[in-house]
């Protein structure tokens, strides 16, 4: 073992045979994983007690506390899900939309992606170096690029677009909150691409040659040899991957904060932005009720997804 | 096991490190004050960047005040003017109250009962030398005087005279028809006629402005009220510019200084505008000669928008940190001091003495002063203003594609649901 990690510390422990008190089996494994205990009282259970704690306590909009609240944050005049003007029909159709594309689309890329990157050809190294680009750098100036690129006045890639003739006149896409999510949409997609692709790639690596041969000399065509072998072999890369887009997609707030430029409860919001235009209007009471439907619905669709994929069995 | 304990074993030292550093500054207590000075304390100021001269402003009149207090600490903290707001928020949800706050508002920290009334933290006659008109400015609804004006700042209309006089409008307009026709002109010829922000930072000044020039005002009684007869009519006549694609584009989503850089860089006929823009105007945009003017009303009456901001004191219930507020703050609005820091902002001064000599000699700023006797302010006392700002913040911009009558109820709601 050159590495001792909590995890493997586990692992020998609960391969032991049975007959030893399990008391000190407990004990010896404290110390490696308390570490992990703590991170885990800190950054995950505090913060959610103190959302719960937050939902029904009353707050001005500078976040002075002024008493219980009983539900008023969840369904008052000005709670979370009764506060007029707020379009909840695009706000739902926009969550959905925005996780499920954005994940998709994302796989279906990656997919192609890591196949081309699996073959052999010259520069094939700087090609993985590139892709691997828009993850090395921050979400938010990837964004911040993508934002000024296309404002009307100034924006290169409205220039772009006008110059080529693909535009008659630039367009202010961040400027409306429609256009604004499908410009946040390409965005994500594009993000999101390494991440799955070089999860997708390690998968292909570990197809064995041997068996795609043999399928090949057993009169396989291509097709049939991607349905039948590397795709049912990808699928533990392929379901980590999902999950994680899922989760991360889903809790994405910079990237439509970013661009769209619209104030105010506007067609353009997710359950994740509608939680901070809230935070700063309504306070952190209103906030933190929505938060809390955030938090339910991300644990839901985790469940599901648990459910129906199964994919701890297949990666262990 | 052995590169684990190190590693342990480092971050252990460096968390030794990291709290003796947070330490360090507030340690400084022991040594005795001299007679007349204050005891050891620690005032703290936060404070919007007004200028790149901002912090340095401010740090004068703290060496000055070192100068007197030697025992006293103070803390400065400088924010930019953007999410402003969400950085008070931050200080006050952590119960780390600054001293003395530059803020646009005051209403919410009054209500909660977090402030000293200003008159408790500054000597009389340091409230006498404030100009009485604007002093009002930071009356409570309750009588009590939370705030103190720290500047002042009066909007008018800037005009582009060489596009005005290219698409050819011969004189600024004054009224709304006058606006209309001017506007439509200049954006006949390729740029854009009025500048119209209705984006999240200023939709309340824009809105609040074409609700005066329609006659009307938000307080109706002691509650304030958007869905009225004078903001509808308000409201239609700054959906005629944007049908009229007189506005530049997408009004709902622009900002004050996306607007100053359209009429700096020639592409924006007119535009209201502050001395602060003017001044970058003059000093980095001397191509661009323009003119200043009235903002257009209905049917003609000057309307000019005043804005102060203010100064307000927490209580952090410390005795030794309201005397040092106290003496503080009366440097701060001396002459000598308050002088080089509100010329440091760009905008105009508050105190009586300041004004009579920015009036004398302050020739490019004239017109700002004169329109000081005819401005109105926001109801920012009124505890109702944040949340009709916030909706017309969020709201005022989907006038481009909704009826006036709509918006407007849509305003009203938010307002009401706050209570």
């Amino acid at each position: 073992m050159t590495r001792p990690s909590a995890v493997t510390a586990l692992r020998s422990d609960s391969a032991r045979p049975r007959k030893r008190p399990r008391r000190s089996g407990v004990l010896t494994a404290l110390p490696w994983v308390t570490p992990t205990l703590l991170l885990i009282a800190g950054v995950v259970i505090y913060p959610t007690i103190l959302m719960f704690w937050t939902a029904f306590r009353k707050y001005n909009s500078y976040g002075i506390e002024q008493g219980s609240a009983g539900l008023n944050n969840f369904i008052g005049p000005a709670g979370a899900f009764t506060f007029p003007t707020v379009p909840w029909a695009s706000v739902w159709t926009n969550t959905v939309v925005w996780v499920v594309v954005v994940v998709l689309l994302t796989l279906l890329l990656s997919l192609g992606l890591a196949q081309f990157l699996n073959k052999d050809f010259p520069g094939r190294k700087a090609l993985r170096l590139i892709i691997i680009l828009p993850w090395a750098s921050s979400v938010v100036m990837t964004t911040t690029v993508f934002n000024y690129g296309l404002q009307t006045d100034v924006g290169l890639f409205n220039r772009l677009l006008v110059d080529t003739g693909i535009l008659q006149t630039a367009y202010g896409f961040t400027k409306d909150p429609t256009s604004a999510f499908w410009v946040a949409v390409f965005v994500a997609i594009y993000v999101s691409l390494p991440f799955t692709t070089y999860t997708i790639l390690a998968g292909l690596q570990s197809v064995p040659r041997d068996v795609l041969e043999a399928a090949h000399v057993d009169g396989a065509g291509a097709a049939q040899r991607y349905w039948q072998i590397v795709l049912p072999l990808l699928r533990p890369a392929i379901a980590a991957a999902t999950l994680i887009n899922i989760i991360n997609v889903f809790n994405s707030l910079p990237i439509l904060k970013i661009l769209n430029e619209t104030p105010g409860f506007n067609t353009g919001h997710t359950t994740t932005t509608l939680i901070f235009a809230y935070k700063s209007t309504l306070g952190p009471g209103v906030a933190s009720a929505l938060s809390i439907f955030n938090f339910f619905f991300c644990l839901v669709i985790i469940a599901v997804y648990l459910g129906i994929v199964k994919p701890t069995k297949e990666v262990q | 096991m052995a590169k684990l304990t190190k590693a342990l074993a480092l971050a252990a030292a460096s968390v030794f490190v990291l709290t003796a550093c947070s330490t360090g500054t507030g340690g400084t207590a022991s040594s005795a004050a001299a007679a007349g000075q204050l005891p050891a304390t620690t005032i703290k100021i936060l404070a919007p960047s007004y200028g790149d001269s901002s912090q340095a402003d401010w740090q004068k009149i703290i060496d000055e005040f070192k100068k007197k207090e030697p025992n006293v600490t103070v803390e400065l903290q400088i924010e930019a003017w953007d999410n402003f707001t969400d950085k008070v928020k931050a200080r006050i949800q952590a119960k780390d109250y600054p001293d003395i706050l530059n803020d646009n508002a005051f209403a919410s920290e009054a209500t909660a009962g977090l402030l000293y009334p200003i008159n408790e933290v500054m000597s009389d006659s340091t409230l006498a030398s404030i100009e009485p008109a604007l002093l009002k400015n930071g009356l409570g609804t309750d009588g009590k005087q939370w705030a103190a004006p720290d500047i002042a700042s009066a909007r008018l209309m800037a005009s582009n005279t060489d596009l005005l006089k290219k698409a050819g409008v011969t004189a600024p307009p004054k009224t709304w028809a006058d606006l209309e026709t001017a506007a439509a002109k200049v954006a006949a010829t390729g740029v854009s006629g009025y500048g119209m922000p209705l984006g999240s930072e200023e939709a309340q000044v824009e809105a609040s402005l074409w609700l005066w020039g329609a006659g009307g005002d938000w307080p109706q009684g002691d509650k304030l009220v958007a869905n009225q007869p004078a903001s509808v009519e308000a409201f239609t006549e700054m959906k005629k510019l944007i049908d009229a694609k007189s506005t530049q584009p997408d009004p709902g989503a622009t900002n004050r200084q996306a607007v100053a850089d359209l009429f700096d860089n020639g592409k924006l006929g007119m535009y209201v505008t502050h001395s602060g823009l003017m001044s970058v105007t003059r000093q980095k945009f001397p191509n661009i000669h323009y003119e200043l003017s009235q903002i257009p009303s209905k049917d003609g009456t000057p309307v000019a928008f005043g804005v102060t901001d203010f100064i307000l004191a927490f209580n952090n219930n410390d005795a030794n940190r309201k005397q040092a507020t106290k003496e503080f703050l009366d440097l701060f609005y001396s002459d000598p001091m308050y002088e080089g820091w509100y010329k440091g902002t760009g905008l105009l001064p508050v105190t009586t003495s300041m004004i009579a000599a920015g009036k004398a000699s302050d020739t490019d700023n004239a017109a700002f002063y004169d329109a000081l006797s005819y401005v109105k302010f926001l109801p920012v006392s009124n505890p109702q203003w944040d949340a009709l700002k916030n909706a017309l913040q969020g709201t005022a911009g989907t006038i481009a594609k909704d009826t006036p009558e709509n918006v407007l109820s849509k305003i009203q709601a938010q307002v009401d649901a706050q209570g």
